[in-house]
């Protein structure tokens, strides 16, 4: 069976470094979902928590959008604040820079962060306005970096934001510092957000084996951490590639090897700790991660157990739009879940293959988003449940099923062990609520019964 | 009296929601409508995903897709391919056609687009219209408001000038304004007809956006009213606007059809709830039902017993306009201190109160209602109040800290009582909290 169409996937280039003449295929008019690549840029560059983001464009785009990703901090909030430059009419006749300049002026004052990111906006991308000139200047005259983020929602998808933001890392960020001496150097986590926190899990884990992280790409950044990446040892990619371009070029500008892993799933937890072990090149350090991952495997195996019981043979049609496709499926085989369909919207060749690797050959690719494609497939399939983005969760509550959410603005975290065993309780919770039956039984008065009798 | 601005060049944590997502909910309140951004994928991405949180219900909406070659060239192919589309798969009632400051800057006609294809196509039946809503201007109340004025526009338009125009002094048509809640529609529709008129609410989000269980996936909104109760509507005796920002498209339809009409600024608190059921009274000549009696000196009761807990507190306010001036009208009559008004963007409405008003966002909030004890505003504004130390009482769009927020009520004598007694617990947890915390630290 080949159940992927090969046109479908010509997007392979959005994860590489270099474009080729198209990059993304174009999203269809009167049939398009999800974000564009202003959104991209900021899920990749929002998580860096001391730095300021200014929106340069009108309100709307910051206005519509702050706060509204699960990325969580430890301590620095200046990264939930919106800042724009709110353009008003005039400012698009007479020209938005001068504008820019006062606030970058005057949040570098006010709030004095470590660094500024700007990003620009269709409307000022349209008009040509001069932004990195502007950025440039502003950061000699006051001192700390001014990043222009030129990744304007109409060049593209969120995937292509997210790789246009490491680029912007790459130019004006990383290799700018140096760790303090006696840092210990080890890995830096790339494609990691810090969604609701579980960016905390992992990094237990691997200080548990004695692994060091080196900077944070971006999940509860700070901004120093950043401009010393280039001395880390290894790099890892975190089920997404939309950061690979970034990890490629770290590897031929700096000699930094790199992996693609997944934090979900107990499997895929273990390879990307004895990865990450194997490319230090650090016999100890093997030895711990395999001592830690065998104890931490039995003890979830052993937590597991009253879950997988209830879980075994569950059907789930999983829908992340791209980048944890493969990896969440190894999640729920784990737990026994059967994936009987799977969105493939986002995912690249290389995606599909591990795609197929971890599902059964009647598995359902969706390859195109929509609503009623995942619905129609869940019925199809008589999944028990739906995984899939908050976008499409009051759909399925609406048809009345069991739902996970798995994307950017959830707020439960499903990495490292513990975050198995957390999924499979969020499922059971889920499957097992009392409201299935209730909703699915009708009132009283809608029942065929005898009339009552006096 | 007094409106002012803050001097600095950046809006620091808007309070602006952009003009486009109040058409888009404006639409949600109507039957098989689509509404279709002609701008890029986040022009509707992201009211998409803020209309789900806080609604927490399935969107309708869809988008023309710009892309930067597309806007360029030639938008209005992507804007056709859409309409075709949409058109050919779906076959909506309404199709409402957003334009955004993409669209604005590139200087893209659609309008003439949409007029040409409607020609072309022979489209009849449907209601297709166009409404220019770039973000530099105003804010969701304001896109809300044109998205209104145009559709009637579009419906004045298609039934022509057919003879003369039977009226039907029986029907009311209820313009409601964008603050308000599907819970807030229903209340005034149920309020209007229980002097014996039918409501035709225009648009509708009370049976659309308040929850319900119509099985059967369609990408088209599911309730509101229907297209043919929207044509109706213009045999209404009598158009009702509730806001200040209705008040253009309720002029709208007394212009051409020369329907009266009367606004209402709001209709939270005790005297805005006197004037409406007085006003609906003395148009009816019915009496006042006895349940809204009732709710009268439910209300009185509870601002009795609760006025020890408001007395020698002080508020701040940070909302859409009309939604401000109703919340400021409450909050006098609780007799608490109005510490700071803040508006998103001005209106006559707002110009003409009694009170000072500042022009701003929640970072103005945040400095200028500096130590007032409860702090009233979208979601938002949480981090804000609790920077401050304030109460924080969510109100307005969005809001996602707080689950049913689209069914509370604040209209009438009902949703007085429910704000009134949301406020005071607010207030009293929060003296709760402090009494322990100086417990603790003794």
């Amino acid at each position: 069976m080949d159940p992927v169409r090969q046109d479908e996937f010509d997007s392979e280039a959005c994860g590489s470094i270099a474009p080729k003449a198209k990059p993304c295929p174009r999203p269809k008019p009167g049939e398009a979902a999800g974000g564009c690549s202003f959104d991209g840029a900021q899920i990749t560059l929002l998580p860096i928590m001391d730095a300021a983001h200014l929106v340069h464009g009108p309100i709307a785009c910051a206005g519509n959008s702050w706060e509204s990703r699960g990325t969580l901090s430890s301590g620095p909030s200046l990264s939930q604040y919106g800042f724009a430059t709110d353009l008003t009419d005039s400012d698009i006749i007479f020209g938005g820079e001068k504008k820019l300049k006062e606030s970058i002026d005057y949040i570098a004052g006010r709030f004095a962060p470590p660094a500024i990111f700007v990003y620009s906006t269709c409307v000022t991308a349209l008009t040509g306005e001069d932004m990195d000139a502007v950025c440039k200047t502003a950061a000699e005259r006051i001192g700390i970096p001014v990043i222009p983020v030129n990744s304007p929602g109409f060049v593209g998808s969120k995937n292509l934001g997210n790789r246009l933001a490491g680029d912007a890392l790459l130019q004006y960020v990383i290799g700018t510092g140096e760790p303090e001496p006696g840092t210990p150097l080890g890995v830096n986590l790339i494609g990691e957000y810090n969604i609701a926190g579980e960016m905390w899990d992992i990094e237990k884990l691997m200080n548990s084996a004695g692994i060091s992280v080196t900077s944070r790409i971006t999940g509860d950044a700070r901004y120093k951490e950043i401009t010393w990446a280039h001395r880390a040892k290894v790099n890892m990619v975190v089920c997404s590639r939309a950061l690979l371009g970034l990890a490629r070029e770290m590897e031929s500008r700096y000699g930094i090897p790199y992996f693609e892993g997944s934090f979900y799933g107990a499997k895929e937890t273990t390879y990307s700790l004895r990865q990450m072990a194997y490319l230090m090149n650090d016999r100890e350090m093997e030895r711990r991660v395999d001592r830690l991952t065998e104890r931490e495997e039995a003890r979830l195996s052993q937590d597991l157990r009253p879950y997988r019981k209830l879980l075994k043979g569950k059907r789930a049609v999983l829908y992340t739009g791209g980048v944890k496709s493969w990896s969440v499926i190894s999640a729920l085989k784990e737990l026994g879940v059967q994936v009987v369909g799977v969105g493939t919207n986002k995912s690249t060749e290389d995606d599909v293959r591990r795609i197929a690797d971890r599902v059964g050959d009647d598995t359902e690719y969706i390859p195109e988003g929509g609503a009623s494609r995942i619905l129609k497939t869940v019925k199809e399939r008589k999944a028990d449940i739906m995984i899939a983005g908050g976008r499409n969760m009051y759909v399925a509550m609406k048809e009345q099923i069991p739902f996970i959410d798995i994307n950017q603005e959830r707020h439960k975290a499903y990495a490292g062990y513990e975050g198995v065993l957390r999924l499979a309780k969020e499922l059971t919770y889920s499957l097992a609520n009392p409201v299935w039956k209730l909703a699915a039984s009708p009132a009283p008065w809608d029942r065929e019964g005898p009339a009552y009798e006096r | 009296m007094n409106v002012n601005r803050r001097k600095k060049p950046a809006s620091v944590n808007p309070l602006k929601i952009g003009q486009s997502l109040g058409a888009v909910l404006a639409l949600q309140g109507c039957y098989r409508a689509m509404p279709l951004i002609h701008g890029s994928q986040g022009c509707s991405a992201f009211p998409k995903a803020l209309l789900t949180r806080h609604f927490r219900e399935p969107i309708a909406v869809q988008t023309s897709a710009l892309q930067e070659m597309d806007v360029i060239f030639d938008a209005n192919r992507n804007l056709e391919e859409a309409l075709n589309l949409v058109l050919s798969k779906h076959r909506p009632d309404i199709i409402g056609i957003i334009g955004t400051e993409l669209t604005d800057v590139a200087g893209v006609d659609y309008q003439t687009m949409l007029k040409t294809y409607k020609r072309e196509r022979n489209m009849r039946g449907g209601l297709a219209f166009s409404v220019v809503l770039p973000d530099f201007r105003g804010s969701l109340e304001s896109g809300y408001s044109a998205t209104v004025e145009a559709m009637i526009d579009e419906m004045i338009q298609q039934a022509g000038h057919k003879g003369s125009r039977s009226v039907n002094t029986r029907q009311i048509t209820l313009l409601p304004g964008s603050f308000l809640t599907p819970a807030d529609v229903m209340e005034l529709k149920e309020m209007i007809a229980s002097f014996g008129f039918e409501a035709i609410a225009l648009p509708d989000i009370s049976t659309s956006l308040s929850g319900h269980l119509l099985t059967g996936f369609s990408p088209l909104t599911r309730g509101g009213v229907p297209l043919d109760s929207m044509l109706q509507s213009l045999q209404s005796g009598l158009t009702i606007a509730i806001g200040g920002s209705m008040e253009r498209p309720a002029r709208r339809l007394h212009n051409a059809l020369g329907t009266p009409y009367k606004v209402f600024g709001g209709a939270m608190g005790l005297k805005a709830s006197d004037e409406l059921l007085y006003f609906l009274h003395q148009i009816s000549g019915e009496p006042v039902p006895v349940r809204y009696c009732w709710q009268r000196e439910n209300l009185l009761d509870t601002m009795l017993d609760a006025h020890f807990q408001f007395a020698g507190m002080s508020a701040l306010a940070a909302l859409e306009p009309d939604h401000l001036y109703s919340v400021s009208g409450w909050l006098t009559e609780l007799g608490v201190e109005q510490k700071a008004l803040i508006a998103s963007y001005e209106t006559p409405l707002v110009a003409g109160m009694d009170r000072e008003i500042w022009i701003g966002d929640l970072d103005d909030a945040e400095v200028l209602g500096k130590g007032a004890d409860l702090w009233i505003s979208n979601s938002h504004g949480l981090a804000g109040a609790g920077r401050n130390g304030a109460a924080f009482m969510p109100a307005g769009f969005p809001v996602w800290s707080e689950l049913g927020a689209y069914m509370s009520v604040s209209v009438g004598y009902r949703g007085a009582l429910e704000w009134t007694n949301k406020a005071g617990n607010l207030l009293m947890q929060r003296e709760a909290g402090r009494r322990e915390d100086r417990i603790r630290h003794r």
